[in-house]
């Protein structure tokens, strides 16, 4: 039953292999696609169209054929989906994605005929709009448009107008269309209302339409295969457009495609039917093949729906089938009860969200005056004095529209999601309340409207496991990603590395490091904010989880000491020599104690022409300076002093020559070095300016120390003196207590 | 004043008479039925105006659908004032002449100009791309 085999000639004898397959196939359809329509208007619907056709609309039997049918074939749709859920082990999917896919299989029935129904000119209608139009039918079927056409030539033919709907897509997603979100955010809410039709809306006789052809189909097929192109519209699938309302895109991708299902534009206006009139049907386009694929994936022949078309053996009956378009041709004021939509590839839960909304829209435009009918300037809206074309936007898709933008908005951590944009608005009212000038109340634009944050939900989805099954699970959705790599970390032997690896490693443990600690750094900064944000009980949990996260962090500069002492400052250096690694130290020092603190310092202080080496490029050093100088401020003279010892790295020892201090000469032509230095001094200046007990004047290293500074100071040629950030002014007075008056000018030149 | 996010501003604007500045340089002028995420827009008794030195014109166009991305800029017209401004109307077919003519000039001096870097050695490449606004 491929589609190559259907014959391409009105032969009786091929129609009548073709009735058969039909038959077949038809019942396949009307049983798994046709009946246990959701809701009961089509009845309704198809007993009025019953008495409109003035024949026999069902030939057939539905009960017998119907029931082995829905056997063999039904069974495969029912079953599956059983089969799904009990083969899933973990029932309770919070995946919305998979819980569409699972559901899709349950309920099989979908109204419509299908097979017939693709053949009807209904499509063509539906085709034609499509360039015409920017966006597509509402759901109001267009076999609305179709029916009176077809009537007078379909006479002969089963006309069950429920053949008339379109398939169930049951192809892959469209290739090469567009992304497959086209349903979802892209759809206006569907407007229920039926609009008028015209006879000239409808579509020519089929038979006169020269489509081109789908790449599908040979050549051959051409003419006869223009039916059936005509009902290949991309139509249904925004026929049933989706999301009234709730743009929310839980369907899963396939889904969506099949909604997609060769539709060409994604987008679908809901009121666009009401201004159809007028329209005059030309010469389709070309069909959208992937409609008749999908057809072909039910299993559905394009020549059964032909043949349908072309009248020989009666088409099954499909005891629904959509509203009867001809009675609300007849009556260009629509009935909306009458309306159905040719929802049947959709996804059922879908439709039935879909009727729903219908149902309710119906109630609106029944209200509305004559607002499903010909809007052009008959309209008279109370509201809008002298405008009879106003609201042709509805309020529905206005809000429509808002609820897109306002989902994107939607946050459950604004700090996290956006925190630009918070923090300078924090900033903006700070500065609008400290201006305290409350004349204009909000100025211009004061807040933008939120939507309302949503509660924090913990999603953790675990991945559906089907029992039995080796290996991963095919079943991935947007929501949990089917990992497609085990990667397994392996440390590769010391042996093996040279030299240059095990630098390069080590680098990138440091590296490494520095990262670790930047997260935690950031997590200790936002612990303000939460702790505003927190309860009373839960603080003390946070002030704990902070402290401990401030001592990881100090490890981590310090690298974990085997024992009491830190014997080197190996790994200290490795992150200082790092530009990050140095905007981090300066980062954390106003959390750390203290001692931490002091500590930090004298390791720099130790190496600090090291550091000046390596900082030569970066020259990042300097961003240290102001952390240190508050850590300084709390520094006791006995640090102090030591910290001096450790700039100047003096004394020297005996052994070394006295004219050459490369550690002190380093440090005096580095600019960070230098007012480092100046700010130790000046430190130690103000502990003994201020603290005026003799205990400092007592402390022979400091004075040793000074003494010895003050030397080197002079010596120093002051052209190989660096410009320091900040030259305090207590120097002098400094200086003052150790040398003597022509050397203090000496001093005070050169600073 | 708080303000709806994105294209969902325009929502405040529909059924109101509104100037829209396309990026090929048009100008419509007409009442906004209605519009959509992309900021898609209708216009409806829309007119074209061509704007000519202190003259313009306005050619009627009927319905328009516009693609969103396409849009520079859009903005509601009072009505009040709308007709207080110094520039004359004038017919379409001066109008159209008066383009035609400023068109011309714009040309011939933008040939000179190409013709004066070519002297130069200098060029211009011609973004094709350009909006022409």
């Amino acid at each position: 039953q491929s589609l190559e085999d259907c014959p391409l000639d009105e032969d009786e004898d091929a129609f009548q292999g073709l009735g058969e397959e039909d038959e077949d196939i038809d019942q396949f359809n009307d049983d798994t696609f046709g009946a246990g329509a959701v809701d009961d208007d089509w009845q309704e619907a198809h007993e009025r169209l019953a008495e409109l056709e003035d024949k026999p609309v069902a030939n057939r039997e539905q009960d017998g054929p119907s029931g082995e049918d829905s056997d063999l074939l039904g069974e495969p749709e029912d079953t599956l989906a059983e089969r799904l859920t009990r083969l899933v082990i973990d029932s309770e999917l919070e995946d919305p994605a998979i819980m569409q896919a699972v559901q899709t299989k349950v309920p099989t029935q979908q109204p419509g005929g299908l097979n017939s129904s693709i053949w009807d000119s209904s499509a063509v209608l539906r085709r034609i709009r499509g360039p015409l139009l920017t966006q597509e039918m509402p759901s109001v079927s267009v076999l609305d448009y179709a029916l009176p056409q077809r009537l007078p030539q379909t006479r002969e033919e089963e006309r069950d107008p429920s053949e008339r709907a379109l398939p169930r897509r049951s192809s892959s997603p469209v290739i090469g269309s567009p992304p497959v979100r086209a349903v979802p955010i892209g759809t206006p809410p569907k407007q229920a209302a039926a609009p008028s039709f015209n006879q000239q809306i409808l579509c020519p006789k089929p038979v006169h339409i020269r489509a081109t052809m789908p790449q599908r189909y040979p050549a051959p097929y051409g003419e006869r295969m223009s039916p059936n192109q005509l009902c290949n519209v991309p139509n249904s699938s925004l026929l049933g457009h989706p999301f009234p309302h709730s743009v929310s895109p839980v369907l899963t991708h396939l889904q969506r495609a099949q909604l997609l299902g060769g539709a060409q534009a994604g987008r679908m206006s809901p009121s666009q039917f009401a201004r159809v009139s007028g329209l005059v049907g030309s010469p389709l386009p070309s069909v959208n093949p992937k409609l008749l694929q999908g057809r072909v994936g039910q299993m559905m022949s394009p020549a059964s729906g032909f043949r349908a078309f072309f009248g020989a053996p009666p088409a099954p009956s499909q005891p629904q089938h959509p509203p009867g378009p001809a009675s609300h041709l007849q009556s260009l004021r629509p009935q909306p009860q009458m309306f159905r939509p040719d929802t049947t590839h959709l996804h059922p839960q879908h439709r039935r969200l879909l009727h729903q909304r219908q149902q309710q829209s119906r109630n609106q435009h029944r209200s509305l005056n004559g607002s499903v009918g010909d809007r052009g300037g008959h309209r008279s809206n109370q509201q809008e004095r002298k405008d009879p074309y106003a609201n042709l936007m509805l309020q529905r898709e206005k809000d429509w529209v808002s609820k897109i933008q306002m989902m994107q908005l939607q946050s459950t951590d604004p700090y996290l999601d956006d925190y630009y944009y918070q923090n300078y608005f924090q900033k903006l009212e700070k500065l609008a309340a400290a201006e305290e000038v409350h004349g204009d109340g909000p100025k211009k634009e004061r807040t933008k409207l939120i939507t309302p944050q949503v509660a924090k939900l913990e999603h953790t989805y675990k991945p559906v496991q089907f029992e039995g099954s080796l290996g991963k699970l095919t079943v991935s959705s947007v929501n949990n990603p089917r990992k497609m790599i085990d990667a397994v970390v392996t440390s590769r032997s010391e042996d093996d590395e040279t030299k240059e690896k095990q630098v390069r490693d080590k680098r990138r443990q440091t590296l490494v490091t520095i990262e670790k600690t930047y997260s935690l750094l950031l997590d200790v900064e936002d612990y303000e904010r939460r702790y505003l944000l927190s309860l009373e009980g839960e603080r003390p949990a946070l002030m704990g989880e902070r402290k401990q996260k401030i001592c990881d962090m100090y490890d981590n500069l310090r690298g974990k000491a085997p024992g009491q002492d830190r014997p080197s400052d190996d790994h200290f250096m490795q992150i200082m020599c790092i530009r990050k690694g140095k905007r981090l130290v300066a980062r954390i020092l106003p959390f750390l104690s203290p001692e931490q603190a002091a500590d930090v310092l004298m390791a720099t202080a130790r190496n600090l022409p090291f550091l000046i080496k390596k900082d030569a490029q970066d020259e990042v050093l300097p961003c240290l300076l102001r952390p240190f100088s508050h850590v300084l401020y709390h520094l006791p003279l006995g640090t102090v002093t030591s910290l001096v010892q450790q700039l100047t790295n003096l004394p020297q020892s005996a052994t070394a020559s006295a004219p050459t201090n490369l550690h002190l000469t380093a440090v005096l032509q580095n600019k960070f070095g230098l007012s480092l230095l100046y700010l130790v001094l000046s430190r130690g200046e103000e502990l003994q300016s201020s603290d005026a007990s003799t205990e400092l004047m007592q402390d022979n290293q400091w004075t040793e120390l000074m003494l010895m500074a003050t030397r080197e100071l002079l010596r120093i040629p002051q052209a190989a003196l660096a410009k320091p950030v900040s030259t305090p002014s207590n120097l002098i007075s400094l200086f003052s207590r150790y040398v003597d008056q022509q050397k203090l000018n000496l001093l005070e030149t050169k600073l | 004043m708080n303000y709806m996010p994105g294209t969902a501003s325009l929502i405040h604007d529909i059924d109101k008479k509104h100037l829209v500045l396309l990026r090929d340089g048009r100008t419509l002028i007409g009442y906004l039925r209605s519009t959509d995420q992309f900021a898609n827009l209708v216009l409806h008794q829309t007119v074209e105006r061509i704007h000519v030195g202190k003259k313009y014109g306005d050619i009627p166009r009927g319905i328009f659908v516009v693609r969103g991305e396409n849009v520079v800029l859009l903005g509601e017209i009072d009505l009040e004032k709308e007709s207080d401004t110094p520039l004359q109307q004038v017919s379409i077919e001066e109008i159209l002449e008066e383009q035609r003519v400023e068109q011309q000039a714009k040309q011939e001096s933008e040939k000179l100009k190409m013709q004066a870097l070519k002297e130069r050695g200098l060029s211009v490449p011609r973004a094709d791309t350009l909006d022409e606004y």
